[in-house]
């Protein structure tokens, strides 16, 4: 029920200290409440007037009063912990989301990460705040009460103690009945309840097949098996409720009808028996709230063990072995790659024996067919992936690095995608997003170079304009422009990495992209990935990758008389008629 | 309350199904009411019981009767709520059921103006969750209230029998919890809402960018940007969720408040009515006790109640949507086989947009023919496309297929055009099913011939289920390439006179783009082809190739004809070919 995780929280020791002393006040509290309410019933039982009453009836009212109250006390108490660490937790998985980098993301999903920081610390609030308070009251009011009634008389205290785990005993094996039930019918089960999203996201093929109309008997039809499963499942599943139910209710039951017996024979006096027959519902009170919350709990738990792994997770170390400050490339700087070998999750080795010498301002072209390891290099060259420990060397300038996530070699080059992210800001903040002090005329002249000029003309606030998602539509080009333009504004990065940035766009729109492009690969180190021809012509190296491996490299010229697999690739390529 | 009203004027998914399944209804709230029934009244007898027994009677049969009532009542209790959960989520459950056939009757309407791209798959996404809203509106707010209320009357008609004034107070101090209350939370947390979506919004905003831009992020070296920008969202969601706090705590304490003053009164009460004799005094402890199992029901209301401002939005939101039914009785069907498809001088601009699409433009495809179009993006490749299928109107001229203009054709449309789009949609069966969706009466060897056209069947045999491998959701365990072969072999199957190739190779690389290519000009070597492309990979497959260009066609010919005369045509050739 408790995750030890929750203890090592800042403050919640004493915390739980301190709200299990309330608990104890507040069970007193009960049994205050439930004592003088009963000596007023008792004596208007016994046809005394009502100012005789007044007394234990106002006693009862501050009672309860101050039970209530605790319970807000308690909630107060709680939740600043609560807050703070929901509030932590938030940050940390920010910073930390930070260090593991978009190799992470890439291999999580956008959605699972933005679900993991946005409802997943959302329910960790909810299970925080639920799961404390409950399970401490859960701990201590129940005994609070039985002692008191244990003393009033034993034996029902007796009866009420052997039911307690006789209650928690029966949840459990019918919780799991219900859960075995539940995973036999799992998978058919969550194909139907996605029947309906994939069916609607089908409807255009649908409609393209003429088959769109008859489809909706159809979506009744599985609708209507998916409520009958549901039926099935929840049948089972509520069993475990009813037997909470069943045997409370009938606990009191049992124990009205004791004391009716005991009062028959004159073994007890009305007034201890309707204090334990008011004191018994307050007894169950705390295990029924906590099994009413028991599924929030549930996902709370989930989700925060969720928040722990990822917080959890190694980052890389030792980012600053090329020094902290952008490396200055020069035409005689060197980067170069021996023996350098990468696998995701250690198995297969998705780059192997990668040799690369890289120097000065040369354009080398990265060719292959798809999914032979073309962006799995790139990343690599960005050092969003971390080689295989222990494998080959890497070198920049002569110096050992043991990858290539090095804040130095971060910042000295650009990487523009197939689809380059655009924020959600202004067009003048997006394209000086890597240079935010950079000026209006600075980011207009950049813009220009980039052919944007005539766009942003038509643009409603010029660079003002909001763009990114959700605001103003920009095309695949356009996208490409302005990631050109964050290069043409900062001049000193002088490392391009290019993983196939024309791939999506149509040919006329490719030809005129690749004029703004030409000029910027001049006095750069540019790493080319592309599967487009016209773009090998303007590279003087090319790396042919094939299965994880460099299987030839060499300059363009070289590389065709060869007449090895650059030739090959290339004219399949260049394929069909 | 005005507002409340306005949501129901012309609604068409809350209020009719209330009524088409009454006698469920009915049952399912009668159980709930019997549930809280039992509850209270397992403590009113309970409390009689010993009051009595405590007279000492004179044989243990004069409290025989409370004795039996006791049992039944604890046993009553569980067994009605039972009961009362299975018939709620059945009931809930049917109109599901009929809310999801409603729910796809109105999209489908107008499911090809719902492109397959991203955002739509979230705005579908979105009317599914709405309906789970729905019905987490009957679970959770409608059945507890009406409980709830119905219960509240029959406690002040009861009460009120003794005496009407206790009763005329009963109505004010529980009217307090049943409506005032919940009144004040619907109230309170409507205005909040708004506040906490904008909030959301940001919040989600800001993560999105953190998360999609995180190499951006990385390599830009602004660490200390990137925490500043999470920050404010942080701490304006945490104060939102603190006055949300707040104000449960502080109405719940309030609630319990009135009970413990409902308590008192009761007391009170006794003291002047029931204390003529000593057996009416058995009554106290009865009336007294039967209180605290009410807490429960009454409660849950405020909290239930406070969550319709988000059930309203999913409830505008499904009633926007146009359920009424499609006028088809002009149309028509073709009589002979297709021969010629003429678009002829047509006009079209977006009703909300400012440029001209199409000016005057004119196109004839013959049977057999296959034509590529291209031009750059958003010149109106694909608008071209929804006019010719009917999808659109043109402003003005004439779309039609042999003689019959297109708009009359539209039932007969799977019949006369086949579609070949960006990211055609495998459903999460099988991979026969999936094929055969088009021609539900093909049979098995007609399946497998057509995925042995596509040249898949080698794939397929190297599976471990073969053809009855289910298509994971959205075709996600196949590859682009793949996914279009599939697409393509279910098009054989569909066997109509005239294909749509809309850019279906857009995301797949040269070499499979090629592979595919030539596969998809071999198989439908008879059909008459409209080919929409971006580049100009393949193009050698059709006899004739049209640039559109600010609404007209600025290139026509073939492609030969092309690259020898024009030179825009000939540089883009040669650099698509590499040769630049």
């Amino acid at each position: 029920m408790f995750d030890p995780a929750l203890f090592k929280l800042p403050g919640m020791r004493r915390l739980t200290v301190i709200l299990a002393l309330l608990a104890v006040i507040e069970g007193i509290c009960i049994i205050i409440q439930a004592q003088f309410m009963s000596v007023a019933i008792v004596g208007l039982w016994h046809l005394k007037a009502l100012g005789t009453v007044l007394q234990p009836m106002l006693i009862f009212a501050i009672a309860w009063t101050m039970r209530q109250l605790l319970v807000v006390v308690k909630n107060k108490l709680m939740y600043p912990v609560v807050e703070k660490t929901t509030g932590d937790l938030r940050r940390q998985v920010m910073q930390k989301l930070y260090d593991l980098g978009p190799s992470y993301v890439a291999k999580t999903g956008t959605g699972n990460v933005v679900t993991t920081a946005l409802e997943g610390i959302d329910k960790v609030q909810t299970y925080l705040m639920l799961v404390v308070i409950k399970v401490i009251d859960m701990m201590v009011i129940p005994w609070v009460i039985l002692i008191y009634i244990a003393w009033l008389r034993w034996r029902e205290a007796l009866f009420l103690l052997a039911i307690f785990p006789l209650i928690i005993l029966f949840m459990i094996i019918l919780g799991y009945a219900a859960q075995a039930k539940a995973d036999r019918q799992y998978v058919g089960y969550q194909r139907m309840s996605n029947h309906f999203v994939d069916t609607l996201r089908g409807l255009p093929t649908l409609k393209q097949l003429g088959l769109s109309k008859r489809y909706a008997e159809n979506v009744y039809q599985v609708s209507e098996g998916y409520r009958k499963q549901t039926l099935a499942v929840i049948k089972i599943a509520m069993l475990s409720t009813f037997a909470l139910d069943f045997f409370t209710t009938l606990s009191i039951a049992v124990v009205a009808v004791f004391l009716g017996f005991g009062l028959i024979d004159g073994s007890i006096t009305l007034l201890p028996a309707l204090v334990i027959l008011v004191l018994s519902p307050d007894y169950f009170l705390p295990l029924r709230t906590f099994a009413s919350d028991y599924h929030a709990t549930l996902n709370g738990k989930n989700a925060f063990a969720a928040v722990q792994k990822m917080l959890a997770l190694p980052i890389a170390t030792d980012r600053d072995q090329l020094g902290d400050q952008p490396l200055a490339w020069q035409a005689d700087s060197t980067l170069s790659l021996q023996q350098v070998a990468f696998s995701y999750d250690d198995a297969q080795p998705a780059l192997s024996q990668l040799n690369i010498q890289a120097h000065g301002y040369q354009r080398i072209g990265i060719i292959g067919a798809s999914g032979s390891g073309k962006s799995t290099l790139i990343n690599l060259l960005g050092g969003f992936l971390t080689p295989t420990a222990g494998h080959g060397t890497i070198k920049v300038n002569g110096q050992t690095v043991t990858h290539l996530n090095q804040t130095a070699w971060q910042q000295s080059f650009f990487y523009i995608p197939q689809n380059p992210y655009l924020f959600h800001a202004t067009l003048a903040e997006n394209i000086a997003f890597y240079q935010p002090d950079a000026g209006l005329s600075a980011i207009g002249a950049a813009a220009d170079k980039a052919g944007l000029t005539a766009w942003i003309k038509t643009l409603p606030d010029g660079l003002n304009t909001a763009i990114g998602e959700g605001s103003r539509g920009v095309s695949g080009g356009q996208a490409q422009r302005i990631a050109l333009a964050r290069a043409f504004l900062d001049k000193s990065r002088k490392i391009l990495l290019f993983d196939e940035p024309t791939a999506h766009l149509d040919i006329e729109t490719e030809a005129a992209l690749k004029q703004t492009i030409l000029p910027v690969l001049d006095d750069h180190l540019v790493f080319f990935a592309t599967h487009r021809l016209h773009w090998i012509n303007q590279m003087d190296y090319v790396l042919v990758v094939d299965h994880g491996q460099i299987v030839e490299q060499g300059t363009p010229t070289e590389l065709t008389a060869h007449d090895g697999a650059y030739v090959q690739l290339r004219n399949e390529m260049g394929g069909g008629k | 309350m005005k507002d409340f009203f306005a949501t129901f004027k012309h609604d068409t998914w809350v209020m009719p199904y209330l009524r088409k399944y009454k006698k469920l209804l009915a049952l399912t709230l009668f159980l709930g009411l019997m549930t809280f029934f039992c509850g209270s009244a397992l403590m009113f007898n309970s409390g009689y019981l010993i009051s009595k027994a405590a007279r000492h009677p004179y044989n243990i049969l004069m409290i025989y009767v409370p004795i039996v009532l006791t049992r039944a009542f604890g046993i009553g209790r569980p067994a009605f709520r039972y009961a009362e959960r299975i018939t709620s989520h059945n009931w809930v459950l049917r109109i599901v059921s009929d809310f999801r056939k409603k729910l796809y009757q109105a999209v489908e309407k107008q499911a090809v103006a719902i492109r397959q791209n991203f955002q739509t798959g979230d705005v579908l996404s979105l009317l599914a969750d709405d309906i789970d809203h729905i019905e987490n509106l009957y679970l959770r707010t409608v059945f507890p209230t009406v409980i709830a209320l119905m219960m509240y009357v029959l406690i002040v008609i009861a009460l009120g029998y003794f005496s009407w004034w206790f009763g005329l107070l009963m109505l004010l101090l529980l009217g307090l919890i049943v409506i005032v209350m919940p009144l004040l939370s619907v109230l309170v947390n409507g205005a909040r809402e708004t506040q906490s979506r904008a909030i959301q919004q940001t919040f989600y905003t800001q993560l999105t960018d953190a998360v999609m831009g995180l190499g951006d992020w990385l390599i830009s070296g602004r660490r200390a940007d990137f925490n500043a920008r999470q920050a404010a969202p942080i701490d304006e969601i945490a104060q939102l969720r603190r006055a949300d706090h707040q104000f449960q705590w502080w109405r719940d304490f309030t609630i319990q408040l009135i009970f413990g003053v409902i308590c008192l009164a009761l007391m009170v009460w006794s003291s002047f009515y029931w204390t003529s004799n000593r057996d009416s005094a058995n009554w106290i402890a009865a009336f007294v006790l039967s209180v605290f199992p009410l807490v429960d029901a009454f409660q849950s209301v405020s909290q239930g109640v406070s969550e319709w401002p988000s059930y309203q939005r999913s409830i505008v939101r499904v009633n926007d949507l146009d359920t009424a039914p499609v006028d088809d009785h002009d149309q028509t069907i073709l009589t002979e086989p297709f021969s010629v498809l003429r678009v002829g001088q047509i006009d079209f601009r977006y009703p909300a947009g400012q440029r001209q699409i199409f000016n005057q433009l004119s196109l004839t495809l013959k049977a057999g023919e296959k034509l590529a179009l291209l031009g750059p993006s958003g010149t109106g490749k694909s608008t071209l496309l929804k006019l010719i299928l009917g999808d659109l109107q043109p402003d003005a001229g004439t779309i039609q297929l042999n003689d019959v203009p297109i708009a009359h054709l539209q039932n007969e449309r799977a019949q006369l055009f086949g579609v070949l789009d960006q990211q055609p949609y495998l459903f999460n069966t099988t991979i026969m099913n999936n094929v055969r969706m088009g021609n539900l009466q093909a049979t098995d060897d007609q399946v497998k011939a057509a995925l042995e056209a596509v040249e898949l069947a080698p794939m397929i045999d190297a599976l471990p289920d073969g053809y009855d491998t289910m298509v994971a959701e959205g075709g996600a365990r196949f590859s682009g390439g793949e996914r279009q072969r599939l697409a393509l072999a279910r098009i054989l199957l569909q066997d109509a006179p005239i294909i749509i190739l809309d850019e279906p190779t857009v995301s797949l690389d040269p070499i499979t783009e090629a592979h595919l290519l030539a596969t998809v000009f071999r198989v439908l070597h008879d059909k008459t082809i409209l080919w929409v492309t971006h580049h100009l990979a393949g193009i050698n497959y059709v006899d004739q190739v049209r640039f559109l260009e600010d609404g007209q066609f600025d290139m026509a010919g073939t492609p030969q004809e092309l690259y020898a005369t024009a030179p825009r045509f000939k540089r883009l050739y040669d650099l698509d070919q590499g040769r630049d």
